[in-house]
């Protein structure tokens, strides 16, 4: 049997494992997948793997009371195996208080996230690609370390009541850390896409190049609060924590920046600048993802954040049915909605300024107004009378996401982005932002 | 009651024209927790001018060079020697840049070598309106969630006649407090209301 299982291959395993349940309800969640990657360090290739992995996760309950083991051997004695362990801890468990039913059958758009390009790229694919970009930072003197990984596979969910969701998908990411030789100047570059044909290495590293030729001599300026041109690349890390606390549960418990004093959250509030629209979106084309979520609910078009407006919150299944609304499932997916500006146009308009091309480590100071901390790295440059002056020295910064959208001067053009902390990819457009925190320099370069 | 006005303080040396929008949020904190009434309108005064004499509270910061001219240094010292209040700030909140290392020395040559002293942290000025247990609350330029922090944990003050003169902050309250007032409301606490204790001590101590 192949790793990555065809749509009815998949709906016919999952109907064999099903057939051996005996709870009152059952899930079946399989994945496979196959990937490869290749690593660079000071100019040449230091390793070159592979991974195959298969997963079938099966979810049994008796009543309120749920088991879920879990197997990677895909045989039908296994099959059965699995099913009568979660069975058997599903009888152990204790009720689960918050226990939901497993849902009816759902109808899912189309979204297109698998492409023969990706899956057809094997070890000599990524050897000539990153081939490409050593030759550019070999030629000039410069020091290349670099990851460039692709993944195929399928994920697919079957239960008792019916529902049976199938999503292939492809993905390839290249990042790469290019240092001047006095280790004085550095450049970075990360790219993700579904189609590997849209990944072009040697472009990438001469944007890495660039910036890591520009950021020498890098000169101090003091902390404070500046105007910042943010490349998406540095936008996405403080972007996500908004988007990853868009849950209605912590908002409503006064967990997160979306909860309100009087116990309720801030749904239908204006809370950034009404030029802000955030959503989601599995159908896509440049951001493509599984139309079903986790636990099998159908993800259409959301929108989270409307003209400012917050629209929508995640309810869980419990908590919807707890608060009498309709559940409302995590995504797959996030777009920040772009303008029309160019990178250039933005730089051009700026008459006292600092680029920031990365920001790294990013960590969480005040989860109530999302004071988020974290560092500038490789390339941040002062900007004066529209053109780039010379580079700086590294800043920390102290800025919420949310206040940072309320002091927004003009969006670029959304692009397809990898965070540096979390590997996600969403499509973000640079912007310029008023008022920016750094509070300390940092010697790093 | 004539209305609270805000007056910064202009001096030749340095840069005095910082954090332009902090007074309009600390304006605004005086009208939201008292009834002081206020005039919205900041005002810049020089220093060797007399005007300087009519405020009843000056503010006064930058980031480089403090070195008073002799008109300017006399009149620093006679504002406060009769009773006026000058809160100053550092912008650099660095207790070893040049704002803070000339400013101090100024404060040497102008009241002589003891004068600028640490306020302890139960002073009157932490309880004058807002309860601050803890002493000066600190800044996101200190805390910035990592092992560098730099938190000055005291205020300093030149006393006359047990009333503060000067009060001196390494802090940068001023970039702190330095924001769109729109954004005041998504702060958890509203960050300028130790502002309101410095105005209200001005005033009342």
């Amino acid at each position: 049997m192949s790793i990555i299982l065809s749509e009815s291959e998949a709906k016919a395993l999952c109907q064999k494992v099903l057939s051996y349940s005996k709870a009152d309800e059952c899930e079946i969640n399989i994945l496979g997948e196959e990937r490869g990657n290749l690593r660079y360090a000071r100019n040449e290739v230091s390793t070159s793997g592979s991974l195959i992995n298969q997963n079938l996760q099966v979810q049994s309950s008796f009543g309120k009371r749920v088991g879920i083991a879990t197997i990677d051997e895909f045989s039908d004695e296994s099959f059965e195996k699995v099913v009568r362990r979660s069975e058997e801890l599903a009888r152990l468990a204790p009720e689960n208080p918050e226990f939901v039913s497993v849902l009816e059958p759902q109808t899912y758009v189309k979204s297109s996230g698998f492409f023969e390009s990706t899956a057809g790229i094997n070890p000599d694919k990524r050897a000539d690609a990153v081939a490409k970009s050593l030759e550019l930072s070999r030629a000039q003197n410069l020091t290349a370390a670099g990851f460039l990984d692709n993944q195929k596979g399928y994920s697919a969910m079957m239960n008792s009541k019916g529902l049976f969701a199938y999503y292939p998908s492809t993905s390839v990411n290249f990042s790469l850390t290019v240092r001047t030789p006095d280790g004085k100047g550095s450049g970075y570059i990360a790219k993700g896409y579904s189609d590997v044909n849209k990944l072009d290495t040697a472009a990438a590293t001469r944007i890495a190049i660039q910036k890591s030729l520009g950021s020498v001599e890098a000169k101090a300026l003091e902390p404070g609060k500046y105007t910042v041109i943010l490349e998406p690349t540095a936008a996405a890390v403080l972007l996500e924590n908004i988007f990853f606390n868009f849950d209605a549960r912590s908002a409503d418990e006064g967990r997160s920046f979306l909860s309100k004093p009087d116990g309720k959250s801030k749904i239908g509030e204006k809370i950034v600048d009404e030029r802000v629209n955030i959503y989601s979106d599995p159908t896509n084309p440049d951001l493509p993802a599984s139309p079903w979520a986790g636990d099998g609910q159908a993800i259409d078009k959301i929108n989270w954040i409307e003209k400012g407006v917050v629209k929508n919150l995640i309810y869980s299944r419990f908590w919807a049915q707890k608060n009498n609304v309709k559940p409302v499932p995590t995504p797959t997916n996030v777009i920040m909605e772009g303008g029309t500006a160019t990178m250039e146009e933005l730089i051009k308009s700026t008459k006292q300024g600092i680029l920031v091309t990365k920001l790294w480590y990013i960590r969480e100071v005040d989860p109530q107004t999302l004071l988020l901390t974290g560092l500038t790295r490789d390339g941040t440059f002062y900007i004066e009378n529209g053109v780039i002056k010379h580079p700086i020295k590294n800043f920390r910064f102290n800025e919420s996401p949310v206040i940072m959208l309320n002091n927004l001067e003009t969006l670029g053009k959304s692009e397809r982005v990898v965070s540096t902390e979390s590997n996600q990819n969403y499509l973000i457009p640079p912007m310029k932002i008023r008022e920016f925190t750094f509070s300390s320099l940092s010697d790093a370069v | 009651m004539k209305p609270f006005f805000f007056t910064r303080i202009q001096y030749t040396s340095g840069n005095w024209d910082t954090d332009q929008r902090m007074p309009s949020n600390l304006l605004h904190s005086l009208v939201e927790y008292t009834t002081i009434p206020v005039d919205e309108k900041e005002k810049i005064v020089q220093l060797s001018s007399n005007e300087i004499f009519k405020s009843p509270f000056c503010y006064l910061s930058g980031h480089k060079l403090v070195e008073f001219s002799s008109q300017e240094r006399d009149h620093f010292k006679r504002y406060v020697q009769n009773g006026g209040f000058v809160f100053v700030d550092d912008c650099n909140h660095d207790i070893d840049g040049l704002f803070a290392k000339s400013f101090e020395q100024e404060m040497e040559r102008t009241f002589g070598p003891k004068a600028l002293q640490k306020i302890p942290n139960n002073h009157a000025i932490y309880h004058s309106f807002f309860k601050f247990e803890e002493g000066p609350p600190t800044t996101t330029f200190e805390l910035n969630g990592w092992g560098d922090d730099l938190v000055h944990d005291y205020l300093k003050a030149i006393t006359i006649n047990g009333r503060i003169g000067v009060l001196y902050s390494n802090k940068d309250y001023g970039c702190e407090w330095d924001y769109d007032f729109r954004n005041k409301r998504f702060l958890a606490v509203d960050n300028t209301r130790f502002g309101v204790n410095i105005v209200v001590y001005a005033l009342t101590a």
